[in-house]
């Protein structure tokens, strides 16, 4: 296990400050924030390109914080994943066996099988600026996989690829994950990238660890509002708690009566009635009804009226207007139903939120 | 007239400014006295005196230049502006003030101790190397420190988490990919300490066949009003200057790893 304990890091003026995280033995744990938050501080930090102000970063049990980089047994790859331009590719994958003095061979061991499982072996006499955004990736994979760490520490590694070739190396990933056993620890902007490859997630803003846990539990529970509109939860209300039940709460919002249900991880003693709350709910989640679908699911069913809707190729954003109508819902449908819907500026509609769906936004006990 | 002609107007009358002093040589140019000048042991021995003590002083700055260069790239220590300024010396100083410093410096007891213990300078071969090292190291490591400037460390953090030690990441990878900055600044200091004339002419003083340099032949002929022998002497000194000159801009304008 890599385990970074209260890690803070100074570059200037800024400060990353406590964080503390576990990445599992063939996990991958990814941190998630926005550009400037810190994340590639942290990576550096860990890989010993900076030295920490406080914490210790703990491999396998052995403190490394203090180590040289050529010692902590972490394959980095950065952002522009560094490949050495003086070098072929093959002189670039074979480099960690040749610092090691081991057997440089390309045609037997690990080094074939990821040579070929990688699709390289047409490229490896080639130097590499003649290598496309593809190429260089899955090059400097190898690479990182051949120093013979258990740990591949991964700075953006998909950020400078255009959609089709992210989405074959995101499986590429996955797949070398599973294939040698590998633990990953790695940030990235991206959420889809993130909720795609990590099994663990940390949000840091402005070099503050906001948020971690379980891909599922940080997709489905934000900590807080900072971090729900960062994860792309445009359905944030505010409302005033009017009963809890066991299963469930009553919350009053812009005169509209709203019912949350309480799930394990939100127990009854976080919240009291007429406490002031926050809650939201994803865009994907709200459902417009027709009329035949409304006696079979009668709660948090609200009037609305469609303000605007955009297709945007896959599916449709519809922003309709509730209650009041001082604040604006986000409803994303799939572009089939939509169709159906055959929706227009104006029109009334029913929009439900199902109770399931909805969460509070409340710090953890 | 437009900015642009006005521009390149400018560089064609600088470049005619040096053209016309080079052609200018050519009207003291006599064919025999190139031929005396070249059969002269005094010049072949102040040419080979040039290129080796050039040769001896740009190979010593470079070897200093490269690690304190890296230094300058890649670390923060304390005093480092302090080198990264005094770097600039020999270029603020004049070369007969820095001669003139040195002289000073082996007049004083630990330059004496070093004379008397070590080597002789003043006056002698070493103080030629020594004086031409002086005017150029301060360039070697700026040159090569800005080649250097050029590879992201990143290259370096990278070899190092493929397990190589920092001595290793440097030879393998820094040293190499700032090899044509090397090079450069190696052929570029050659061609400076190769003209130096000021520093050396103070430290090493100009004896025939012992400390005269190829400049300090030209400035001997001039002074005894021997145009024709300086003419030649500055033919070969600017001609020897210019293909090095040339032979950095093909270096330079190599393919890029970039």
């Amino acid at each position: 296990m890599l385990e970074i304990a209260n890690l803070s890091v100074q570059a200037g003026s800024f400060v990353l400050s406590n964080v503390s995280l576990k990445v599992l033995p063939s996990s991958c744990h990814v941190i998630l924030g926005p550009t400037g938050s810190g994340k590639t501080l942290l990576l550096e930090s860990v890989i010993g390109l900076r030295d920490p102000k406080e914490g210790k970063i703990v491999l396998e049990h052995r403190d490394i914080t203090g180590l040289p980089m050529e010692k902590r047994k972490l394959s980095y790859v950065p952002q522009d994943l560094a490949l050495f331009p003086h070098m072929t590719v093959r002189e670039n994958i074979l480099y960690p066996l040749k610092i090691r003095g081991a057997h440089q061979d390309t045609e037997t061991g690990i080094v074939r099988e990821l040579i070929d499982s990688l699709t390289i072996r047409s490229l490896l006499d080639r130097r590499i600026a003649n290598l496309s955004g593809g190429e260089r990736q899955r090059t400097a994979l190898v690479r990182a996989i051949l120093s013979g760490g258990k740990y591949l520490v991964l700075d953006e590694p998909l950020s400078a690829l255009h959609e089709s070739l992210k989405t074959e190396l995101r499986y590429l990933l996955k797949d070398l994950k599973r294939r040698y056993d590998l633990a990953i620890l790695m940030v990235t902007h991206d959420l889809e990238e993130a909720f795609f490859l990590g099994d663990t997630i940390s949000v840091i803003m402005d070099g503050k660890l906001l948020q971690q846990g379980e891909k599922r539990e940080v997709y489905r529970r934000p900590h807080s509002e900072e971090v729900a509109r960062f994860l792309g939860i445009s359905n944030i209300f505010r409302g005033k708690i009017e009963s809890i039940n066991d299963d469930s709460l009553a919350v009053r919002c812009e005169g509209l009566g709203v019912t949350l249900a309480l799930s394990s991880q939100l127990p009854k003693l976080i919240v009291r009635p007429n406490e002031d709350v926050i809650f939201g709910i994803r865009s994907e989640d709200v459902l417009i009804l027709t009329s035949g679908e409304f006696m079979s699911r009668a709660t948090n069913i609200i009037n609305g009226t469609v303000i605007d809707h955009f297709d945007t190729g896959a599916s449709h954003v519809v922003i309709a207007s509730c209650g009041s109508g001082s604040k604006n819902i986000e409803i994303t449908l799939h572009s089939t139903a939509a169709k159906e819907l055959n929706l227009a500026a104006g029109q009334p509609i029913l929009v439900k939120a199902p109770k399931e769906s909805l969460f509070l936004i409340v710090p953890p006990v | 007239m437009t900015f642009r002609k006005i521009s390149i107007a400018f560089s064609l009358a600088t470049f005619g400014i040096y053209a016309l002093l080079i052609l200018s040589l050519f009207y003291f140019f006599r064919g025999e006295t190139l031929w005396d000048t070249l059969r002269s042991e005094r010049t072949l021995f102040s040419i080979r005196l040039s290129i080796v003590a050039a040769t001896i002083s740009t190979l010593l700055s470079v070897l200093i230049a490269i690690p304190s260069a890296f230094a300058l790239s890649r670390y923060d220590f304390p005093g480092k502006r302090a080198v990264d300024t005094i770097l600039e010396l020999p270029m603020i100083v004049s070369p007969a003030a820095l001669g003139a410093m040195l002289l000073i410096f082996f007049n004083n007891p630990v330059g004496l101790w070093i004379q008397d213990h070590g080597t002789q300078f003043v006056f002698t071969f070493y103080g030629i190397v020594l004086a031409q090292f002086l005017t150029v190291c301060g360039v070697t490591t700026r040159l090569i420190k800005a080649a250097m400037d050029e590879i992201p460390c990143r290259y370096e953090a990278v070899a190092r988490t493929l397990g190589a030690s920092p001595w290793r990441a440097f030879v393998t990878i820094t040293l190499p990919l700032s090899k044509r900055g090397i090079y450069a600044a190696l052929i570029l200091s050659w061609a400076k300490a190769l003209g130096e004339f000021g520093a050396t002419i103070t430290i090493a003083g100009s004896m025939a066949m012992k400390t005269e340099t190829l400049p300090i032949a030209i400035f001997m002929r001039l002074s005894s009003a021997e145009i024709e022998g300086s003419v030649i002497l500055i033919l070969i000194l600017v001609s020897i200057g210019l293909s090095i000159l040339y032979i950095v801009r093909l270096i330079s304008s190599g393919a890029s790893y970039a």
